[in-house]
């Protein structure tokens, strides 16, 4: 075996302890790595098998050929297909079967009287398909809708809602419509397509509910006779098909939802926790290297003797690197393995938690595997490069040197650099917020700002721990004072493990300061333009369940307290080309409920061929008032429309407004997401509230909110963001606590004898423990100082930059209450990290640690 | 032993034992050792390596246990004491002067001298404490880290902090082993007048016939056993008389 790979072998197993810190930091990020990417080709494997399986009896498609796409949407809405064509297309040689699969929103109400879902997936009711091999669905209990008012309900939803066979309830289509549950249903084998609900109803209830007009269906499923193939029958249906109306294979159909569900949620999911796993490795790579430097300086002697006895600069470099390597790829295989272990246990812990993942075997691509491998050792080598490099540079006559103090890291070049660095970052940074307003160089300036706060490190880890320790010498006496004095001793190594603890606190501080000032903004964003008293709405967040119904707001308004009540729809058309969405409500009632800025023109005739837009928007098409523009709706007709309002706010009326008489030739399944309503005068708004809950109770009981109450809720959903990732960062946060661990092992090993005097000279056991701990929490402290500074920073950078960069007026907040949880966070954190270095030290032998020889 | 006992004990051990490992591979470092340090007095421990002077020093100081026997500071029987209340007889009757490694190096050496006493929460004496900095000589080096003083100087400043507590004995491990002979003569000259002029007990380990003759009384050990004892000791009696003892042996 080669001598360098030998000495390198041989003193990783003579100081295995030393690199449980790094094997662990190497493993956390292997593993998150690799759990994230197996899960995500896991759950994209199992939602295309369950489709496959669900839809295998459909072989065509007839739909809409044109699809509306509004920004933001994964999937457009089409333009229905006339019931009438099922018959010419049973006609056609080789199809055995053809049903119309009419759908739309329905949200059912559980027994507890909440509405079931609506909370992100989409709440979903249609037609129950006679034919069994064309629906979807499988009848698993009870039975078939037959009679007006009978609906089979999705297993998941049915539990959710904890409804049984024979049970009344509500769903919301958004009328309240009294329906039976018969029957549960299945999808694909499991109880429901993922967390959507699913109802079925009769064809006549289904069109009589959930479509605009009787004779429209959302698509035509169609199934093939015996020996004709999938491509075969789109070849014979085409012809016989209307023009804008279009076949496509059943495979291509399910090919289509699970891209869907792909881009629309596992995507976003999985981008979501790669970032995070790269945050961790990005703090694991601090900790990781500041280990291997500690070792190195450690070995100090043992490599100047092997240089003294004839070892190469090279040599020596390639033991140590050896070393590394070895941990590197022993760790990384153990995080291959965790992974596939996080992945399992997640998909055993969803359905437990009600989170209904479909289950089937777990997808493990090459990919998955070589990734994180080589994330992993790469990581591990390049932070142990410089530490190894520094090994061979050892001189063969290096000196038996006492640790006392090394402030190499405090260099004059260093501050200076690091300052220019700082001040560069600043400069690019404000730039981009004041300047130019844009997200790039705010963003750049962000990334300076990080550098500037490595290189700054060790500099200020001096002035910094001096700062924050000073109350200790008071407060602790010398325990204390030795406690800062040793976090002081090698600012290079204190700020390198605080900087791993800064990374991530920084981070958490940045969405803590961006989530904070996002729901200030809405808050802001409410109570300016919601000039209403109370607000009837469906969840914000999501798709919403199936919104509010369209006769609420008018059985509102004949209230004697309510002076205007006005329900706000939603529609869909392509505005000049470009897929837009559009609110469909009284403008005129608008106007005096919302406040909509400057409004340039009148909203007072736009009648059915009237339009208005906001200004940004007006701004970006080139659109005045009294231009024209063409509408061309789902229904596949085009109208020239005339722009005869310009308004300033966009944020709750949206950039296009049209009345319901515009909308009413062109319109589907109606629904409201909002009803702004105002009192008349001398109404109290807690009598207002009261009677417009009694009437909202008759119309499936969505929330009453008040104004206050409306503007808190709307920024509910970052609340839940928030601690999603407060829940993913704390690993980030925890691979920095056990660096923090772990240099403090080291570096104890290297006071041994220091301690052992102390213990001689009568410090007490827990002075020593305390010692040890203060010194922890100091460094701790002063990586979260550094954190919550940067991150604060940058998150200052980046709300003011969207604030320019967009069209919404961003508002800066700083949660200082949820911040100073973030620091106390940190603190006890360092308390913890220090607590089993401070236990090992004390345990030491007092004897042992001071024989001279 | 009949001319020591008249004399009041500071640190005494009686039938003490040490044995180091167990079975086949076991040592016994001290075979039945009855001494007594009488307070006021400057003894030195005397004998080869190997002898069990040093272990015996270890355990009559409380940073050992003895493996049978009993051993005293002043009327305080140690092995009836917890590890807390033994760090807390060190840190308040006891001071330590060893070979190297003598001085914590982020503290100063005026901070280094009172450590003990910081530890205790105590402010001590400062007259005492500022007459022993005059004594060793430091007091334009109070400021300075250890990092910063020559290993004499070093070995001064832990003499200062060994007797800064008003200690029952000063216990010192081979104080000047890493001295040049004039420093080392220094730091000797030091603790015999410390011991002397403030009646302080000193017992000291060493193998250096020179350094033994600093002492009031000197005490032979070999094979953990006392050999011999020696008052008025100068290094020429002292030499011979290891000398003596080696072809003995």
């Amino acid at each position: 075996m080669n001598a360098s790979l030998r000495i390198g072998l041989t003193s990783l197993r003579a100081h295995r302890r030393r690199f449980a810190g790094t094997f662990l930091a190497v493993f956390l990020g292997v593993a998150f790595l690799t759990g994230t990417l197996v899960m995500g080709d896991t759950l994209r494997a199992s939602f295309g098998s369950m489709f496959g399986e669900a839809t295998s009896g459909t072989d065509a498609v007839v739909r809409g050929a044109d699809a509306i796409t509004t920004p933001g949407e994964a999937q457009g809405v089409r333009r229905p297909v006339d019931t009438s064509l099922v018959r010419a297309v049973e006609r056609v040689p080789g199809v055995a079967a053809a049903e119309p699969n009419i759908q739309g929103a329905g949200q059912l109400v559980g027994s507890d009287g909440k509405p079931v879902g609506g909370q992100g997936p989409p709440t979903l009711a249609g037609n129950w398909i006679t034919d069994p091999r064309l629906n979807p669905y499988r009848l698993a209990e009870g039975r078939v809708p037959v009679r007006s008012g009978e609906v089979v309900v999705n297993r998941g939803a049915a539990k959710k809602g904890g409804l049984r066979i024979g049970d009344t309830t509500t769903l919301r289509t958004p009328d309240p419509v009294k329906v039976t549950v018969v029957g549960l249903a299945t999808f694909g084998g499991q109880d429901g397509m993922a967390q959507v609900t699913f109802t079925g109803m009769t064809r006549a209830d289904a069109e009589k509910y959930l479509t605009a007009r009787p004779g429209q269906a959302s698509a035509i499923e169609v199934r093939a006779g015996p020996g004709v193939s999938q491509r075969d029958l789109v070849r014979r249906l085409t012809p016989v098909l209307p023009e804008g109306v279009e076949a496509v294979t059943g495979q291509q159909s399910a090919q289509e939802n699970t891209d869907m569900i792909s881009s629309q949620f596992l995507t976003l999911f999985t981008t979501f926790l790669l970032v995070f796993s790269g945050v961790a490795l990005l703090v694991a790579t601090f900790s990781i290297h500041n280990t291997f430097a500690i070792v190195v300086a450690q070995r100090t002697r043992e490599n100047a003797l092997l240089r003294a006895l004839g070892a190469a600069r090279r040599q020596v470099t390639a033991a140590a690197l050896a070393e590394a390597c070895l941990v590197a790829l022993t760790a990384s295989l153990a995080g291959l393995a965790g992974g596939i272990g996080i992945a399992a246990g997640l998909q055993a812990l969803f359905p437990a938690i009600g989170f209904p993942f479909p289950d089937g075997d777990l997808v493990i691509r090459t990919l998955s595997m070589v990734l994180p491998l080589a994330v992993g050792i790469v990581v591990c080598l390049g932070s142990a490069l410089l530490p190894a490099r520094r090994a061979g540079r050892t001189a063969p006559l290096a000196a038996l040197r006492e640790t006392a103090v090394d402030t190499s890291g405090t260099s004059r070049p260093r501050a200076v650099g690091g300052t220019l660095l700082g001040a560069l970052a600043l400069a690019a940074a404000l730039a981009g917020v004041l300047l130019t307003p844009s997200v790039w160089l705010a963003g750049l300036g962000a990334l300076l700002a990080l550098a500037a706060f490595v290189v700054l490190g060790p500099v200020a880890a001096t002035t910094a721990v001096r700062l924050l320790g000073g109350p200790l010498d008071r407060l602790r006496g010398v325990t204390g004072s030795l406690a800062r004095r040793n976090a002081l001793r090698n600012p290079k190594r204190t700020a390198a493990t605080a900087s791993a603890l800064m990374i991530g606190v920084a981070v958490v501080a940045l969405f803590t300061v961006f989530g904070a000032s996002l729901k200030a903004t809405m808050d802001r964003t409410v109570s300016r333009s919601f000039a209403g008293d109370v607000a009837v709405s469906s969840p914000s967040f999501g798709a919403g369940g199936s919104g509010l119904s369209p006769r609420l707001a008018p059985a509102l308004r004949r209230l004697t307290q309510v002076d205007t009540a006005v329900g706000l729809g939603r529609g869909v058309a392509r505005v000049n080309g470009g897929g837009r969405a559009l609110t469909v409500t009284d403008p005129v009632a608008l106007a005096r409920t919302l406040d909509l800025g400057t409004v340039t023109g009148s909203l007072r005739d736009l009648g059915t061929d009237g339009i208005a837009i906001t200004r940004a928007e007006a701004d970006r098409r080139h659109l005045r008032t009294g231009h024209t523009a063409r509408l061309t709706f789902t229904d596949g007709r085009t109208e020239r429309f005339t722009v005869r309002a310009v308004y300033g706010r966009s944020e709750l009326a949206g950039d296009y407004v049209i009345t319901r008489a515009a909308w009413a030739p062109h319109r589907t399944q109606d629904a409201d997401s909002l009803v702004a309503v105002t009192f008349r005068h001398g109404v109290g708004t807690d009598a207002g509230k009261a009677a417009v809950r009694r009437i909202a109770a008759r119309y499936g009981n969505p929330e009453v909110q008040t104004r206050d109450e409306y503007a808190r809720s709307s920024a509910g959903g970052i609340d839940m963001m928030l601690t999603l990732v407060y829940a993913l960062l704390a690993l980030a946060v925890v691979i920095a606590l056990l660096g923090i661990a772990n240099t403090l092992t080291l570096a104890l090993y290297e006071r041994g004898r220091e301690m052992g005097l102390l213990r001689a000279v009568g410090q007490t056991r827990a002075q020593l423990r305390a010692m040890v701990r203060w010194e922890s929490v100091l460094v701790a402290a002063f990586g979260t100082a550094g954190g919550l500074g940067l991150g604060t920073f940058l998150g200052w950078v980046l709300v003011k930059a969207s604030d320019g960069a967009s069209d919404t007026a961003f508002a800066f907040a700083l949660p200082s209450a949820r911040l100073a949880v973030v620091a106390l966070v940190g603190l006890t954190a360092g308390a913890l990290a220090g607590l089993r270095p401070a236990l090992r030290a004390a345990r030491q032998d007092v004897l042992g640690a001071i024989a001279t020889d | 032993m009949t001319a020591t006992t008249a004399l009041r004990a500071a640190a005494r051990v009686a039938g003490a034992v040490k044995v180091y490992g167990g079975g086949d591979t076991a040592v016994r470092a001290l075979d039945g050792v009855d001494v007594s340090f009488p307070a006021g007095r400057f003894t030195a421990i005397m004998g080869p390596s190997g002898s069990g002077k040093s272990t015996l020093m270890h355990c009559a100081a409380g940073l050992d246990t003895l493996t049978s026997g009993a051993a005293w500071i002043g009327d305080t029987e140690l092995g009836a004491l917890d590890d807390r209340r033994l760090t807390l007889l060190r840190r308040d009757r006891i001071g330590f002067v060893f070979q190297a490694f003598n001085l914590v190096p982020t503290l100063t050496v005026a901070e280094n001298i009172t450590l003990p006493l910081d530890l205790a929460g105590r402010r001590g004496d400062r007259e005492w404490i500022d007459a022993l900095v005059d004594i060793v000589g430091l007091r334009d080096r109070l400021h300075h880290r250890p990092s910063q003083l020559s290993g004499g100087q070093q070995q001064r400043v832990a003499v200062a902090r060994a007797f800064a507590g008003r200690p029952d004995v000063v216990f010192a491990d081979e104080p000047t082993g890493n001295l040049d002979s004039r420093s080392g003569a220094e730091v000797l000259g030091l603790l015999g007048s410390a011991a002397r002029e403030t009646d302080r007990t000193v017992v000291m380990v060493t193998h250096d016939p020179v350094a033994a003759a600093h002492a009031d009384e000197v005490l032979f050990l070999a094979d953990g056993r006392l050999v011999d004892r020696m008052g008025s000791p100068t290094p020429d009696r002292v030499l011979d008389r290891m000398k003596a003892f080696e072809a003995r042996t």
